[in-house]
């Protein structure tokens, strides 16, 4: 297998060179951008990100949290005062909410680092300083026979610069 | 009065990376001076603090009937301050407002200092700062846990999860920014920001989680914003203090939390402005959209003021009514006057564009917002406690010398940190920059560069 590099100049022109090289029969394709792209995103075609369920499931684990907490320490150590309930649910909203944000945050934070940062997708080392500045990059993976094909579609779409990395 | 005329934005994307990443070059002997006089400062913070852990809450002015005084107001104070960085972070983003852009990050970082250095004097106050974990439910031979019924403990939990949450997502947006600035440097931070961008290289990847990470965190933070202040003013509103109990503190202090943060913003973010030549980051929209905020919430807070006196007075409860007639001309009469003179009556200028757009005005405007906002705090508490029911319970609170001290460190504090940040992170978000730029381009391709950040 091989990877080969364009370099272009706009996130249109880069969502405009992977859908060339996706309509040409190339799936294998990421992009490098400096800013967050939707037109990018959209061409790539990934769909929506694992983040959202991590962010429902550090919701619920903070509301339930919050709620047994609170009722089970009511309970554990009883407060019989003018006979009113021992656990007592209006103020205890308030602590299963702060959790419900507390745990949300967290998760959302953890499930970004995990997937975006810890074992991302995609990545042969073909980055470069200034795909953080000013350039975005549309590294494809092919085989090898089809590097003079790749080049030619990058060219196309108007690359400033295509290189075959490894292959 | 010479208004704030716009300079062009920048013609290529490679200069909003050489623009905002030079704010982290070597710095000016002016900068070092100042933020070692700042730790000065903070240092007899420090002092002052040791001696008052040492002698004990004595050395303060609290006594009976006052037990609440300067470090629980310089608390509401910066805890309020904190508001405007989530405001403009998640709110705005939110509601797609993209002038924000070019501010939040100052923003956020403001509000991660203010909420770090608010989280130090419910320690001060405590007295025994050894005894701080007592507050957390943990477990523990005498089989006692936090009372959760009180507002006290809901602030513990509000506070803590506002910490936290504010520096998670102000950890989140600046990763594809360390990345630039580790792209860019050449000394020693190279090895800091290349750790402290945990591998970024921006791929679509990674910016689909990034970008729904961030939609998730505004959302996550946009009703936590709104309950941290209203649990703070549930800490008074829950109690049976004259001028405390009623219901329309959370909403009045919301809006005083956004008052005053949105001034505070204008103040650090002026002489940012001026010093490091960001004229064309951050422009008259922002002045513009900025005063129309501190108008807003003027007019809300104005509002409540005028509200609270009428309920006095229609309530026909004599306590309260004594309460009130003692806030405008009892002891605190000065702090009364100074609070509605600093916030209804010095933003009214706001209301004309030309004075919201004239640079040095509004920055003199928000110091003496904030002034009449940590005003405010010691009104409502220093009258309340002061004066309850028993005319043999009434009494009068002076701050002592120790409280000042760290009251003044506190400012040194939260000065000294952003002031360290601007040398360290970039002040503008320049990814969020610069996705306008491209989208500016991409719709308006060959129109002049005048378009807003």
């Amino acid at each position: 297998m091989a990877t080969v590099l364009g370099v272009l100049s706009s996130p249109g022109a880069t969502s405009g060179a992977i859908g060339l090289l996706k309509s040409s029969g190339f799936a294998d394709i990421e992009a490098y951008s400096p800013v967050p792209s939707h037109e990018i995103e959209a061409a790539i075609g990934r769909g929506p990100s694992r983040v959202r369920a991590y962010t429902l499931i550090g919701g619920l684990t903070g509301v339930t949290l919050g709620y047994l907490m609170t009722i089970w320490m009511s309970y554990n150590w009883a407060m019989v005062i003018g006979g009113k309930p021992f656990a007592s649910i209006p103020p205890y909203t308030i602590i299963a909410f702060e959790l419900t944000i507390l745990f949300g945050v967290l998760l959302t934070v953890g499930g970004f680092l995990l997937h975006g940062m810890v074992f991302p997708k995609g990545d042969s080392g073909a980055y470069r300083p200034s795909f953080s500045s000013d350039e975005f990059g549309c590294l494809v993976t092919c085989h090898s026979d089809q590097i003079p094909r790749v080049q030619e579609l990058l060219r196309r779409v108007g690359c400033t610069e295509v290189r075959v990395l490894e292959g | 009065m010479a208004a704030i005329t716009n300079e062009p934005i920048p013609a290529s994307p490679e200069q909003y990376n050489r623009d905002i990443l030079r704010v982290l070059e070597k710095p000016s002997v002016l900068y070092v001076l100042a933020v070692l006089a700042l730790a000065v400062i903070l240092h007899a913070g420090v002092a002052a603090l040791a001696y008052q852990t040492y002698w004990g809450l004595g050395k303060t002015g609290l006594m009976s009937p006052v037990f609440w005084g300067v470090y629980i107001t310089t608390f509401v104070f910066w805890v309020g301050i904190a508001h405007a960085g989530t405001l403009i972070s998640a709110i705005l983003y939110l509601f797609r407002a993209t002038w924000r852009n070019a501010i939040n990050r100052g923003a956020e970082a403001m509000t991660v200092f203010a909420v770090l250095t608010a989280g130090l004097f419910p320690l001060i106050h405590i007295g025994r700062l050894w005894k701080f974990y007592f507050m957390l439910p943990y477990p523990n031979q005498r089989g006692l846990w936090t009372n959760f019924k009180s507002p006290l403990e809901w602030d513990v939990f509000a506070v803590s999860t506002y910490t936290l949450s504010s520096i998670l997502f102000f950890a989140v947006g600046l990763i594809p920014d360390v990345a630039a600035a580790r792209d860019r440097v050449t000394d020693w931070r190279r090895h800091l920001y290349r750790i402290l961008a945990l591998g970024w290289r921006g791929t679509s990847e990674q910016w689909r989680h990034h970008s729904r990470a961030v939609l998730h965190l505004s959302g996550l933070c946009t009703p936590l914003v709104l309950s941290v202040h209203s649990v703070v003013s549930w800490d008074f509103a829950m109690s049976l203090v004259p001028g405390w109990h009623t219901t329309i503190f959370a909403p009045y202090f919301v809006a005083g939390a956004i008052f005053s943060g949105m001034a505070m913003v204008i103040t650090v973010l002026v002489p940012v402005r001026e010093s490091f030549q960001l004229h064309a980051y951050i422009r008259a929209e922002h002045f513009d959209n900025m005063g129309k905020f501190i108008v807003l919430t003027s007019t809300i807070v104005g509002y409540a003021y005028a509200v609270e006196y009428f309920m006095a007075w229609y309530s026909a409860n004599p306590f309260e009514q004594a309460s009130f007639w003692h806030r405008a001309f009892g002891h605190y009469w000065y702090a009364t006057w100074i609070m509605i003179t600093c916030n209804v009556i010095v933003p009214l200028p706001l209301w004309i564009k030309k004075v919201r757009l004239n640079v040095p005005v509004v920055w003199v405007l928000s110091i003496l917002i904030n002034i009449g906002m940590w005003f405010e705090r010691y009104v409502i508490i220093m009258t309340g406690l002061s004066h309850e029911y028993e005319p043999a319970r009434w009494g009068y609170y002076s701050p002592s010398i120790t409280e000042l001290v760290i009251l003044v460190a506190s400012f040194a504090q939260f000065f000294m940190l952003f002031m360290i940040f601007l040398r360290l992170f970039p002040v503008i978000a320049i990814q969020e920059v610069k996705e306008l730029h491209y989208h500016h381009d991409a719709h308006e391709p060959h129109a002049g560069k005048g378009g807003a950040h």
